[in-house]
Formats: structure tokens, sequence, C-alpha cells
């Protein structure tokens, strides 16, 4: 289904459940009445155009929307990124972590089982941190940066003469090592876990990851798609014009 | 790991091309799709991928004596199915691997096609997933923080060994990561969570 902007917003969420979160991120909340995607941008003050393309591309995996996101100011793109990561961490991987701790056996298969998954799981929330952090301390600042200089009718000298050895190319660095992670952890409650005595955690844990493992994919999709390639075009242009 | 089984549908109705897909591409075993339309391409095709499975419509082999005993000659392991409509569904096509009838039920087909791909891909059938104890030793050393030179001492095997030993590893388990490899030794008790320095 495309989504534009005359269609209803409530539609579109009985379509899809996993753009919940995505819209959440918006600011948006529920209880939409028959509002349309559009209606409910201008109610929230939201640049429509972006918010059509990123719930038609998460929608859509066949949707390619990059090109106009690309024509978009990467602030746009990276307060979006923003947002999902402060869901990851604050919202999801604590509440991942509050089920794994709910989680029961019987007897000395109690303790084991869980003080692994939950160092495994300390561990991967660790991971999504500090990448996450150095994400938000060094790569978007740069980005951000990089674009007011790129506007910039004299760019500013400083910036500059640090561009020359920096190169978005460094930040080129990926998710998909985390995704990774979250797929073993799939496999193990999947395939190896003792069954705990308490199954509806367990299905729900796994739902929770299948979940995250989806906004991660999309976040990733548009670093590598978005944020990247524009930031990389930007980069040589730059160099050129100050070389 | 094992290649996956790569097909090649030569059918001209885009319908049944796309139903054909569907359901080859069901399958995990199942890796490169390659679609033709007509015979032009055909030899040039089956040259350049050499595909493991092809698949065509009856109807594209009428006219061509010894259709698939010329491709068999130069592709010598190549599994073939013919693709029978309702009128042929009863025929026999002396040569080819395999028939499957566009009257035929889903299951049907799927268990034929199934048993194709496991005669062509032995290895990658279903009960193969247990470790060797071989194996098993080696997630019991990464488990235990060791990298694939230190576990190539520790064992009296070559690095490049350890290393085949690890695909095979996660190939079997799903597994890639080295602190799921640790919580998937500890479950299994190869080794205790204690003896592990990030785990202890």
């Amino acid at each position: 289904m495309l989504i534009s902007e005359n269609t209803k917003l409530a539609e579109v969420i009985l379509q899809n459940y996993h753009l919940i979160p995505v819209v959440s991120r918006f600011g948006i909340e529920l209880g939409f009445g028959d509002k349309t995607a559009g209606q409910i941008c201008e109610k929230y003050g939201i640049d429509k155009v972006f918010f059509l393309e990123i719930i038609n591309a998460f929608n859509d995996k066949s949707y390619l929307p990059y090109k106009k996101l690309r024509e978009m100011p990467l602030s746009v793109t990276v307060d979006y990124l923003l947002k999902s990561h402060r869901y990851y961490n604050k919202v999801k991987l604590p509440l991942i972590e509050k089920l794994i701790e709910q989680l029961k056996w019987t007897g000395n298969a109690d303790k084991k089982n869980k003080d692994v998954l939950k160092t495994f799981f300390a561990r991967y929330r660790k991971e999504v941190n500090d990448h996450t952090a150095n994400e938000e301390q060094n790569v978007y600042p740069y980005i951000l940066e990089l674009e007011k200089n790129y506007y910039a009718e004299t760019p500013d000298a400083d910036f500059t003469k640090r561009l020359n050895d920096k190169s978005i190319s460094y930040y080129a660095d990926i998710h998909d090592e985390l995704n990774t992670s979250l797929s073993d952890l799939k496999n193990i409650i999947i395939k190896y876990l003792h069954p705990a005595d308490n199954k509806e955690i367990t299905e729900q844990i796994l739902t929770e990851i299948f979940r995250l493992e989806k906004d991660m994919t999309d976040h990733t999709k548009l670093e590598e798609n978005v944020i990247i390639p524009v930031a990389k075009k930007m980069e040589d242009k730059l160099k050129r014009k100050i070389n | 790991m094992a290649d996956k089984v790569s097909f090649l549908i030569l059918e001209k109705s885009y319908v049944i091309r796309s139903g054909l897909l569907q359901i080859i591409t069901d399958f995990p075993e199942t890796g490169k799709v390659y679609e033709l339309e007509t015979r032009k391409n055909l030899h040039k095709t089956l040259k350049k991928e050499n595909p493991d499975v092809l698949i065509v419509n009856a109807k594209l082999t009428d006219d061509i004596p010894d259709f698939i005993t010329v491709i068999k000659e130069k592709n010598k392991n190549i599994k073939s199915v013919v693709f029978a409509g309702t009128k042929r569904a009863n025929d026999n096509f002396p040569g080819f691997d395999l028939k499957i009838s566009v009257d035929e039920a889903k299951n049907d087909i799927i268990e034929k096609l199934k048993k194709l791909i496991r005669s062509i891909r032995p290895e990658i059938s279903e009960d193969t997933n247990e470790l060797s104890e071989r194996e098993k030793d080696i997630v019991k050393q990464v488990a235990l923080g060791k990298t694939n030179k230190e576990i190539s001492e520790i064992l009296f095997i070559s690095i490049h060994t350890v290393m085949t030993h690890r695909k095979n590893i996660t190939r079997k388990l799903g597994i890639k990561t080295v602190s799921g490899l640790t919580v998937y030794a500890i479950l299994n008790n190869l080794i205790k969570i204690d003896e592990t320095k990030p785990y202890g």
C-alpha cells in the first residue's frame, strides 16, 4: 500500500503495527480519529514529505524513496535518527532486560540460564549504547557542521582544515554487528534455551527482539542510503571548492 | 558452507514463471534463480551460470529432438525438471529427472522438488546440524575467549582448519558472535559460567 497525504493514519497503523513506534517518534500520539497523514503532519508541525517518505520506506521493502530523502536537509534525518536512538536505549532495551529478569526456571537452571542471558544482553545493551553515543557525540555533530559549511558562502576555515583528514567513510560503521547479536539471541532462545516455566515471557521477549531488529534494520538503511552518500558528496564538493 | 542450489526457469508465461519462482524461493537451500522467457539465450545462460536445476515448460522442448540429452552432455550434473500443462500431464518425458504438472497440488510439487534438492546437496539436509565432537571442542575454546591462533595451538590443528570448523559451527547453530557461542557453550554445559572471563 502506498501511503499518501490523503491516507488516513489510523488505516496505516491498522495495516502495519511496526509503524507504531515510528509514528510515535515523530511525536504523534494515538487517537488520530479519521485524520489523514497530511492533516496530522500539519497539526504536529512535521515535514510532510519526510514523514511520508519514512513511513513508506519502512512499510514497503520495495519502496525506494531515498532520492527524495537525499534532497532533504540532513539535519531532518539526523533528528529522526537521534529519536530512534533514544527509543532503543531508553525504551526497548530496558524493556527486554526487564523481561529477561522475569524469566523463571525450576531448580538450578534458573540461576544459570538467567545469568547467561542477562550477561549476554547487558553486553549487547552496552554495545548499542556505545555505538549510539559515538554517533551522537562525533558523527552527527560532524554531519551537521558539514552541511552548514557546505551551504555557507565562505566555509569555516577551521572546519575545512580538518576536512582533509576526516571523512564520513570513517563513520560508515554500520549497525550490522548489532543486528548479528540480536539474531544470535533469537537463535539461542528459539533453539537452545531450555523452555522457561513462564513461557509467555519468553514469547514476549522474542516478539520484542523481532520488532527491535526490524526497526534497527530500517535505521541502518537510512544511514547507508541517505546520510553516508549525501555527506560523502558534500565532502567531495567542499574539498574541491577549497583546494 | 555448502553452496546454495541455483535454478534456471525457462517458461514463456509470466504467471507460471512467477508461480514456479514462488515455490522454489521458499526452500532454504535455494540460491540464485535465473529466468528465461524463450530459448534464445538458453545455451549461453547454461554455459555461463551452470545452474544446478533447469525447469522447463514441456512446450518449449517438443520441437527439438533430444532437447534434454543435448543439454546434459554439456551440463553434466544438471537436474532437469519438465513442467507439463493439463493435456500433457500424463505423458512421459524421457531424459528428465522430474516431471511436475500444472494440475498438481502445492504439497506434491513441493515434496518432489524437495527430494530433488536434497539429492543435489545431501550435506545440507536437516539432520546434520548436530555439532561433531571436534566442533564442540572448538566452541568450548571460543567460549573461553581463545583466538583462532591459540585454538590451533591447543588442538594441534592448522588455523585454516579452525576457521573451517568455525564456519561450519556458525552454519549449524545459526550463531555468529563470540558472545552468542559463549551462551551456547554454557547452556550446553561445554563450559561453566565462571570459566569465562567476561562472564565470571
